[in-house]
């Protein structure tokens, strides 16, 4: 083989280098890599760099509604900006962390040298970018119905008929379309490489069943990426069709239907909540382990669990639609096959605490985040059953009872099991441990202002608040909830303010981590911090779940119990 | 550690996982099925809805023989790729070039037709639900044969060139198993269009 | 094995073949971009757009025909590289059969279902006799508890007047029998599967809690199904029948004789291969 003719002149950075890299080469090897690791850290820097932007957006929300009557955003902005809000969280932040997670770990922890499709893995990751970068240039460019400059504002769910051109004039829904369908690409490509990686590409002896967990889950995860973004490309193209060309599919002067526009949206849209927050649990299962110094409690069950959900959810998209009106069978089939998607989910929480049952718990950064994960998302899942019951949900949709609701999976389930991974593998990333000090800081101001936002919302959305209004008179019993949610912001901010503070210090003063800081037992643990590019020297090869653990007891290896 | 004591697979053994482009290949398939599902879906779902004319059951007629054509181009494609394994590269790109050929076939007289729709009969993406329908499925199909097309040709032209050798026989099996799939889904876009659409 | 330094570095190769670096992705990523932005911008923006995704198309077609284009990637020297494992100090201990967390399911010997049978027809006798006292004692009428008791499932005797309750029943005398008999074998089986799960003397905390479990049960639900026996229900004689039953069917399951259930006994012996002697 030739040696490349590409990059002669461009030093691996763990080779002793004869000088330091100038920047325009340093961009350049960024700008050009291929390698997994590399991509996996993009992905979520730009997630987390997102994730400020977007959440400075939720912070406005609740100044806007913190008191009654309020005139800090006029109401177009603030529809503006609850749809950004929602649109980047989902699409900018969710999707490419744990694009991000998936492809630095997955290599890692099956014992391969790079994911299958290396280049088109940068491909991926290059048009999320620049289609995030699309997202945020319709605040320069699209002219909307009202001044100069202004961002889609239809809702992160953007439905007809508002979508349609008679009501959305100008071009601030096509931004919407077209950046989340580019974006859209990119998660496919990621996934097919996930797929393709993980079947492929195991290293010897890793049979299905002796992967990682993390890796099981990401499977199921990629599977319904690949399954489920195609039925939004396919909406999105109809909603183009129709904006650009005249076409009738959601035209109701023409006998076309806004609700299939719901359908199809919501086809998509129940599973990729699935997606975002599989990860988590995915996270979670390898973290409450390691820190509870016991195997995962029923492994294959969990498998099962996860595969489950991975079906179960394709078949419960309806339940975001029990007020429009469908027949009661639907209605009832919905209901049944939501509450039915919650055992599986049930019996991965039980797993957990069988897991943490009998061990010897040690409360590290990481761990703590885990723990009120499984707090917080039963609290979720619990709410989440309460409105599978079609007519509470008659009472509760688009009310904040659903914002607090989701909110409480996505931020107290998946945003704490991210923070949770980001401690526990920057070590790994990096070769410098995170300050347990400032962690703990960051995790207890993050948790009372998490809970402080969105525990009240629950009681608001009882009281009758709706979603997405920009503002509320006083005497509806509202005002404190409201005031309370938005104090809570100021805690979270602060939070995420010690966490940003947290990585920049230890990157610059981190203690050295060293190979395995945690004592864990998967395959990623046992190469340097940060691993070479070619990950492992010698490929491995495994006999059981866990080959650190066999490595470390030879007397009491774990292939004699499997 | 690795060879002590009986291990699980044998040193020996062999560690065999499937091929990365075939399993590529199908995952991909997979996704671009969802994707027509739905516009299925919406075809179905708006048939018979249309507010006003034309109407698809008066002015469709089923395009049997770009239909053959299409077809037996899946048949042509297994021939040249058969050829290609026997090591026979002229047959090889005689088959590919017939392949290609019935493809443009196909393409040609849907535009033939298309332009019938529009100029003659009025029928268009926007002139009523059928419109819409039938131009986004027909027209997904259409510009996946010619992404086909186009992929099918690049692999003609270098072949022309002697750059095509028995270590692409993996690229070229995926570029058929695309083709076939192609093929499928017209079948499928032709019952619901012109058999149950009518 | 990773991080095994113990096998000679002529096994270790000395560089790496890992896929080049490359720009083309990206390029063509940027061109589907512009080519999607023309549509909301300037048709010229989706022109370049296309040339772009081209040029970046043929560019990545390149890097990949007609093979993958690598780059030999450098073995960092063995002072850099991975640590080999450390074999934990300290030995794991293994958990023993009936230690807590061991996996079988405790209690792994258990009381035979006979020695149930034989404990509730001692509980329940002796329960009788005290409920016959109670009637004695306070009512002058052994067939007081009895009428009581049927009350619950004979309408005459529900809707019967103190006095008529005093009095002989046949009806009430049958059911009653019936009652007390199957309830005190049903609650001795019960017994016989529990008592184990009791700490230490387990007799004496079943004779105990069980008892006023099922007395509080009665007593929230005492007013649906025997109105009658529950406005006239003496409580405190109540519950010490209640707790004598307990503890007399306890006793005896205890002092039973308990037997071996089959998760102790190794493959061989449970499917019947092995006799129980030859294990030994």
């Amino acid at each position: 083989m030739p040696a490349s003719s590409l990059n002669p002149a461009v030093p691996i950075p763990q080779a002793a280098a004869a000088e330091r890299p100038s920047i325009p080469s340093i961009l350049h090897e960024w700008v050009t890599t291929t390698d997994h690791k590399r991509l996996g850290l993009m992905y979520i820097m730009a997630g987390l760099l997102f994730f400020v932007i977007s959440g400075c957006m939720a912070a406005l929300i609740r100044v806007q509604l913190a008191f009654p009557n309020n005139d800090f955003l006029p109401p177009q902005m603030f529809n503006r900006m609850f749809t950004m809000h929602g649109t980047a969280m989902v699409f900018l932040v969710g999707m490419p962390i744990i694009a991000g997670l998936m492809n630095y770990l997955v290599p890692l922890m099956i014992g391969a040298r790079d994911m299958a499709f290396p280049r088109l893995n940068a491909f991926g990751f290059w048009i999320f970018l620049f289609g995030g970068g699309l997202l945020y240039f319709s605040y320069l460019a699209a002219p909307g119905l009202s001044g100069a400059g202004s961002a889609p504002d239809v809702g992160w769910f953007a439905y007809s008929p508002l979508t349609g051109k008679a009501f959305s004039r100008g071009h601030s829904t096509d931004y919407w379309i077209l950046s989340i369908m580019i974006s859209g690409i990119g998660s496919i490509a990621s996934a097919i490489n996930v797929i393709v990686t993980v079947i492929t590409m195991r290293c010897r002896g890793m049979t299905l069943m002796k992967m990682p967990m993390f890796v099981w889950i990401v499977l199921v995860v990629a599977y319904l990426i690949v399954i489920v973004l195609p039925p939004l490309t396919a909406a999105q193209i109809m909603l183009l069709l129709d904006r650009f060309l005249g076409a009738k599919f959601f035209d109701t002067q023409a006998g076309g239907s806004a609700v299939l526009w719901q359908h199809f949206f919501w086809i998509f849209g129940h599973p990729e909540v699935y997606v975002l927050i599989l990860p988590g649990f995915a996270v979670a299962t390898e973290i409450i382990p390691v820190f509870s110094r016991k195997p995962i409690f029923g492994y294959a069950v969990m498998v099962g669990a996860s595969v489950m959900i991975g079906f179960i959810s394709l078949g419960v998209w309806a339940h975001h639609m029990f007020t429009i009106g469908m027949s009661a069978m639907s209605n009832t089939f919905f209901a049944t096959s939501t509450m039915l998607v919650g055992i599986p989910t049930g019996i991965k929480l039980f797993n957990w605490l069988g897991t943490m049952w009998g061990g010897k718990i040690r409360f590290k950064t990481p761990m703590l985040f885990c723990v009120a994960f499984l707090f917080q998302f039963l609290c979720a899942g619990l709410t989440g059953i309460m409105l599978a019951v079609a007519p509470f949900d008659w009472q509760l949709s688009d009310s904040y009872f659903v914002v607090a609701h989701f909110h409480y999976v996505l931020i107290g389930g998946l945003l704490f099991t991210i923070f949770g991974a980001i401690y526990y593998w920057f070590p790994k990333a990096t070769g410098k441990l995170l300050s347990e000090k400032l962690g703990k800081w960051h995790f207890w101001v993050f948790l009372i202002g998490f809970n402080l936002t969105f525990g009240p919302l629950h009681i608001a959305g009882i009281l009758g608040m709706p979603r997405r209004i920009y503002t509320y008179d006083v005497g509806r019993g509202w005002d404190v909830w409201n005031l309370l949610a938005s104090i809570g912001v100021i805690f979270q901010a602060v939070g995420i303010l010690f966490f940003v503070g947290n990585i920049l210090w230890s990157l610059w003063k981190g203690k050295k981590a060293g190979d395995d800081p945690w004592d864990a037992w998967t395959l990623e643990w046992s190469t340097t911090s940060p691993p070479p590019p070619y990950n492992f020297e010698v490929l491995p090869e495994v006999r059981s779940r866990r080959p650190l653990w066999d490595l470390k007891h030879p007397t009491d290896p774990d292939w004699k119990y499997e | 550690m690795a060879a002590a004591s009986s291990p699980t697979i044998s040193a020996a053994a062999e560690w065999k996982l499937p091929s990365k482009r075939k399993v590529g290949l199908i995952c991909l398939l997979a996704t671009e099925s969802a994707l027509f599902t739905i516009f299925v879906v919406a075809y179905l779902f708006y048939l018979g809805k249309s507010l006003n004319g034309p109407y698809p059951k008066d002015i469709l007629s089923p395009p049997w023989l770009a239909s053959v054509a299409l077809l037996s181009s899946s048949v042509t494609v297994v021939l040249a790729e058969r050829a290609f394994l026997r090591g026979n590269l002229g047959r090889f790109k005689l088959m590919l070039f017939v392949t290609i050929a019935l493809g443009v076939f196909f393409l040609g007289a849907t535009a033939l037709e298309w332009k019938r729709l529009i100029t003659h009969d009025q029928f268009t993406i926007s002139s009523n639900l059928a419109g819409s329908t039938y131009y986004s499925l027909v027209g997904l199909h259409a510009s996946h044969v010619v992404i086909g097309l186009l992929l099918l040709s690049l692999v003609w032209v270098l072949s022309l060139a002697n750059w095509v050798g028995p270590e692409q026989h993996e690229r070229v099996e995926m570029l058929s198993w695309y083709w076939h799939f192609v093929d499928a889904i017209w079948i499928v876009v032709f019952t619901v269009v012109y058999i149950l659409g009518r | 094995m990773p991080g095994n330094e113990t096998k000679p570095s002529s096994e270790t190769p000395t560089h790496i073949a890992l896929p080049a670096p490359t720009m083309w992705p990206m390029v063509t990523a940027f061109g589907i971009t512009l080519l999607v932005t023309g549509l909301v911008t300037n048709l010229a923006v989706s022109v370049v757009g296309l040339v772009v995704a081209l040029v970046g198309a043929v560019g990545w077609w390149r890097d990949v025909l007609p093979a993958d284009r690598h780059e030999h990637v450098p073995v960092v020297p063995p002072s850099e590289r991975a640590q080999p494992v450390q074999v934990a100090a300290g030995r794991v201990e293994h958990l023993k059969l009936g230690q807590a967390g061991h996996r079988v399911r405790v209690p792994a010997e258990i009381h035979p279902y006979s020695s149930g049978l034989k404990a509730g027809i001692a509980g329940g006798a002796v329960m009788a006799v005290l409920a016959l006292g109670y009637g004695l004692i306070r009512h002058g009428s052994l067939w007081y508890p009895i009428n009581l008791l049927s009350a619950a499932a004979v309408p005459t005797l529900a809707t019967a007047t103190t006095e008529q309750l005093r009095a002989f029943s046949s009806t009430g005398l049958a059911v009653g029998i019936f009652a007390h008999g199957v309830v005190s074998l049903l609650v001795g089986f019960v017994y016989a599967v529990m008592v184990p799960m009791f700490p230490r003397r387990g007799w004496l905390w079943a004779g105990i809690v069980l008892p006023l479990f099922w007395t509080g049960l009665f007593y929230g639900t005492s007013k649906f199904i025997n109105p009658a026996l529950a406005g006239r229900v003496d409580w405190p004689w109540f519950v010490v029948c209640q707790i004598a039953f307990g503890m007399v069917t306890g006793y005896v399951v205890a002092r039973s004789e308990r037997i071996e259930t089959r998760q102790t006994w190794p493959l061989a012996a449970r499917i019947g291969i092995e006799s129980q002697e030859e294990r030994e």
